[in-house]
């Protein structure tokens, strides 16, 4: 009887699995019935599948980084598309789930010409190497330069070596404000310590005393122990790698202490998010911020950008990160355009190396912010702009471009 | 086989295997969400051991179940009888001490991530072929166990337990042993979900064994049904497998479906969808049939 | 010297926190006995309510306030049928399914957080609700108004639920109905009034804490009930479930060792440090060092 049971199991499961084989078999059929080549777009859309946060803690992320892209399809569709046809942007949700990110990068992996995402590094983590073994070309461009490269040439980073692209923002501010003994609040999460320490190489360089780090627990809930450790080691300037929010809060203690002068405080860039602002306010005025989107940019592409993301966004300004899939999706355009790519099925081997090679190594990209190149899949001259935070917006006060 | 296929039967599997070693020590009202801690302790362990000492994958998988199943057995000597909370928070302890001593150690890649663990195959699609029939085969070992053990003594036992504590205690039921062997047990089934699941995803991220396996575990265990090794079974595909079908703007509820499923069953169906009675039912038709084709 | 009492004060402080939320966990236990693993949660969406009318308000203190506490009231109300009918269930109490759809319900409660209000992102309270103006400040040693009220508000509710459950007759008819509800209806206590207002009572007390976070952190994210519901259902084993003296004194003891560790202990292995203290004294005492009172 027990057997039974067992024997129905197995036979479930071997009917599953060859119905699987079996799609399978009708998938690679459809794209052997392909047309012809010709050398022109057979596609009557371009789609873009965009592995994206869009459930769980950090939705909101996911949220403005999906208006981007989208913002960027609907600019491309508005000027004729790509290569005279329209283009989407496929929205899937991976949430913060490795394994719902596999799945989906699975569902993409044969059929799709290239895609973007994921977006938390955990997802990147399971869901790239899919992409690798089935060569799809995936734009992460939010992540940290050490995860992309793990993959390439499959990714692209948007930015290039933590410790090569951070020193020299941080020594210009220690310059800049003449500092002498500086300590760091550093979270432990992904690329964080790594560039807490890049941030000490631009002090060491600026020849300041680097005092020893506050590690910031993830579930931390009041920061006074944090804030009396920093101050007890007299610093006079403070430098945060950690959560957006945290930051905020460690300032607010901060100034309830007696800490004046917040020119000295400096905020890295993955903390140059709407937490800062949402949870700081006014009281995080003049703490200064590094980050590679600048504001207060005048030109009438960000401007009109600027414009529709406020009216979207009850008036908040775009966050940062909201420009990364915006320019992935011109990059992607651009790509097609420049090399021919026609999005016929018989070809997708090919063409997905076209796109690949000419990101990986595109040359004077116009971005919405800036023109920047790339050199095997990392921006070799991409500039770094350092602010002051002044009622929830930033002021320039100094860019930095790589030398 | 279709790469999405694949991805989902082998993450069914380890749900399958994860709600089990859950479903175990409920059988003697246990929440224990170790298992979960014992992916990461193991999961690493053996990533660690197959990139740096390259070590093949049976042997790796054979010292992750060992290691879970010691971390197991030494904490169940302190909570083998104790009350349901104290389980749950041990658990919870557990996974973030493994959680920081992962985050904290460079060797296992510290907050970066462990990269690159080796396939067990060097063609890919026979690697993955493979590693998929070792993990159903586990998961047929697993289920066959558990069936045995729930038609022997222990588990008449342990079902003892779950019904009347005290009344067990009172029958001469040995309820710590009983506890003790289940927790280990669940233990080394979280220690063999760790390692198959790092060689699924080929990387290691400290972040990936955290509470969010722990809510989608239980709901499987609570919605299939707690009381018999079946419920876990169908709410795993179920479960993991309904939500990727739904539109992106569903798909981003999915915690709150998960949830509100979770209270309407527990509201509504106590027992969840496979109950014991069920379970009998079935076993009765089918006996009913074979005594049919049975000539007297 | 200064640092370790700036660090015992910013200890305290962290206390009040937990000594607040494990006081209305173990008030639902000793009321409704009922584990409520995700009233952490079920406070900060009362913080969240109280936010939302504060901004519909232009930042009303007063109304935002009471939103707080009468959201609190309703929503611990409006669960308790579903507790109830959970540990009817089985046809006897049973405490831990009701740890089950906790659970359940902090998982909700999170998720919709994270996409209802404020497009996910933290909010933030009304500086003149936040009590972060400095009362006392001698170098490192920084003692805020909103530490004031909450180390205050914390011990004074401990008292006060304590004086209540253990020497009225309410309080009595209370734990009655939660042990043996049908016991109790013999003795003639009207089971359904008295059931909902020891559910309102908690409410009350979720409500004021809710209000009390307001002013001493100043902000709220959705992660914010779940980053301290271990740590609070740790207090009430450790202490002993349903000991509120208890509750108060390792909710205290256990805020002032995080301060301690974080202030002394270098690396970020002073996260694992305090939960290896914690995993040994439940591996040692997994009823409680006060013991349990239910």
């Amino acid at each position: 009887m027990n057997k039974k049971i067992f024997v129905v199991l197995l036979v479930l499961l071997t009917a599953v699995a060859l119905t699987g084989w079996a799609g399978g078999a009708q998938e690679e059929a459809a794209t052997g019935a392909a047309e012809e080549d010709t050398g022109e777009v057979v596609v009557e859309e371009w789609e873009i599948p965009f592995l994206n946060v869009l459930s769980g803690p950090i939705a909101s992320i996911g949220e403005y980084l999906q208006w981007g892209a989208d913002r960027a399809a609907q600019e491309i569709n508005e000027a004729g598309g790509i290569a005279g046809k329209p283009v989407t942007v496929k929205a899937i949700d991976t949430g913060m789930s490795p394994e719902k990110g596999s799945v989906e990068m699975a569902k993409i992996a044969d059929s799709a010409l290239v895609s973007m995402g994921p977006v938390p590094e955990p997802v990147i983590m399971a869901a790239m190497p899919i992409a690798v073994e089935n060569g799809l070309y995936s734009m992460t461009a939010t992540t940290s330069y050490e995860y992309a490269v793990e993959f390439f040439p499959w990714s692209i980073s948007w930015f290039a070596p933590t410790k090569e692209k951070l020193p020299p923002v941080v020594t210009e501010w220690a310059k800049m404000q003449d500092l002498d003994r500086v300590v760091q609040f550093v979270e432990s999460y992904g690329p964080w310590p790594g560039m807490a320490e890049a941030h000490e190489i631009g002090l060491e360089a600026a020849g300041v005393e680097v005092l020893k780090q506050v590690d910031v627990p993830t579930d931390a809930v009041t920061f006074g122990p944090l804030v009396v450790k920093a101050l007890e080691q007299n610093p006079d300037g403070i430098v945060f790698a950690c959560n957006a929010e945290k930051i905020a809060k460690i300032i607010i203690e901060l100034k309830s202490r007696g800490w004046e002068d917040l020119n000295n405080l400096l905020v890295f860039n993955s903390g140059d998010a709407p937490e800062l602002y949402t949870t700081g306010g006014k009281q995080i005025n003049g703490t200064m911020i590094y980050n590679y989107t600048n504001d207060a940019l005048d030109t009438p592409r960000w401007n009109a950008y600027k414009k529709a993301y406020m009216e979207d966004h009850d008036g908040t300004r775009p966050p940062a990160l909201s420009t990364h899939y915006y320019d992935a999706v011109y990059m992607i355009k651009e790509a097609i355009e420049e090399t021919g790519v026609t999005g016929d099925p018989d070809k997708l081997k090919e063409e997905r190396i076209k796109i690949r090679d000419y990101c990986n190594n595109v040359k004077n990209f116009e971005g919405i912010q800036f023109t920047w190149s790339m050199s095997d899949g990392v921006p070799t001259d991409k500039p770094l702009f350092l602010f002051e935070i002044q009622d929830g917006d930033k002021e320039l006060v100094k860019e930095v471009r790589p030398e | 086989m279709p790469l999405p296929m694949y991805y989902f039967l082998a993450v069914t599997a380890i749900y399958i295997l994860l709600s089990w070693s859950i479903y175990l020590p409920y059988r003697v009202m246990h929440l224990h969400f170790m298992s979960v801690a014992n992916m990461t302790i193991s999961g690493y362990l053996g990533a660690y051991a197959a990139l740096s000492w390259g070590w093949p994958f049976m042997l790796v998988l054979v010292v992750g179940i060992v290691v879970g199943a010691f971390v197991g057995w030494i904490t169940s000597f302190a909570i083998g009888d104790a009350p349901t909370f104290a389980v749950v928070i041990v658990g919870f302890t557990y996974i973030y001490i493994s959680k920081t001593v992962v985050e904290n150690t460079d060797a296992l890649g510290g907050t970066l991530g462990l990269f690159n663990i080796p396939s067990i195959h060097s063609d890919p699609s026979t690697s993955k072929l493979l590693l998929l029939i070792i993990v159903y085969l586990f998961v047929i070992l697993m289920g066959f166990l558990i069936h045995r053990f729930e038609n022997s003594r222990l588990g008449r036992a342990a079902s003892a337990i779950f019904v009347d504590h005290q009344l067990a205690k009172s029958f001469g039921i040995n309820v710590k042993r009983t506890g003790m062997f289940l927790q280990t047990w669940s233990s080394a089934m979280g220690g063999a979900s760790g390692v198959l699941y790092a060689y699924l995803m080929r990387n290691l991220f400290p972040d990936f064994f955290t509470f969010h396996l722990i809510g989608i575990a239980m709901t499987m265990l609570f919605v299939g049904g707690y009381a018999t090794m079946w419920g876990g079974l169908l709410a795993a595909p179920l479960l993991w497998g309904g939500p990727l079908l739904f539109p992106p703007e569903i798909a981003s509820w999915r915690i709150v479906i998960y949830g509100t499923i979770l209270v309407v069953m527990l509201v509504l169906k106590p027992e969840g969808l496979i109950t014991r009675p069920l379970v009998y039912r079935i076993e009765s038709y089918f006996r009913r049939r074979r005594d049919r084709r049975i000539p007297s | 010297m200064e640092v370790f009492i700036a660090q015992v004060i910013n200890g305290l402080s962290l206390g009040s926190v937990y000594v607040l939320l494990v006081t209305g966990f173990n008030l639902l236990l000793l009321v409704a006995l009922i584990i409520h693993f995700s009233y952490p949660q079920v406070v900060v969406l009362s913080m969240y309510i109280s936010w939302t009318v504060m901004n519909l308000t232009g930042n009303n203190i007063i109304l935002g306030i009471l939103a707080g506490i009468l959201s609190s009231i309703i929503l611990n109300m409006a669960m308790a049928p579903i507790f109830q009918r959970v540990m009817r269930n089985r046809g006897q109490v049973d405490i831990n399914s009701t740890l089950v759809i906790s659970m359940a319900i902090g998982m909700i409660v999170t998720d919709i957080l994270s996409h209802g209000f404020n497009r996910g992102f933290p909010i933030s309270f009304s500086e003149t609700l936040a009590g972060n103006q400095s009362s006392l400040t001698i170098g490192l040693i920084n003692i805020s108004q909103g530490q004031v009220y909450t180390l205050v508000v914390g011990i004074i509710g401990v008292s006060a639920f304590f004086w209540l459950l253990y020497k009225t007759r309410s309080g009595r008819a209370f734990r009655a109905i939660a042990e043996d509800p049908s016991g109790a209806k013999q003795v003639g206590i009207p089971l359904l009034r008295t059931g909902l207002a020891s559910y309102a009572l908690t409410g009350l007390l979720g409500g004021v804490t809710a209000v009390l976070l307001a002013v001493l952190l100043g902000s709220a994210s959705p992660g914010l009930g779940e980053q301290v519901a271990h740590k609070v259902l740790a207090v009430s084993i450790i202490a002993g479930l349903g000991n509120l003296a208890g509750g108060l004194v390792v909710g205290l003891g256990l805020g002032i060792m995080e301060a301690l560790i974080q202030g002394y202990v270098a690396g970020s292995w002073s996260n694992a440090i305090a939960f290896i203290i914690l995993l040994v004294v439940m591996l040692i005492k997994p009823r409680g060092v006060f013991g349990m009172k239910l």
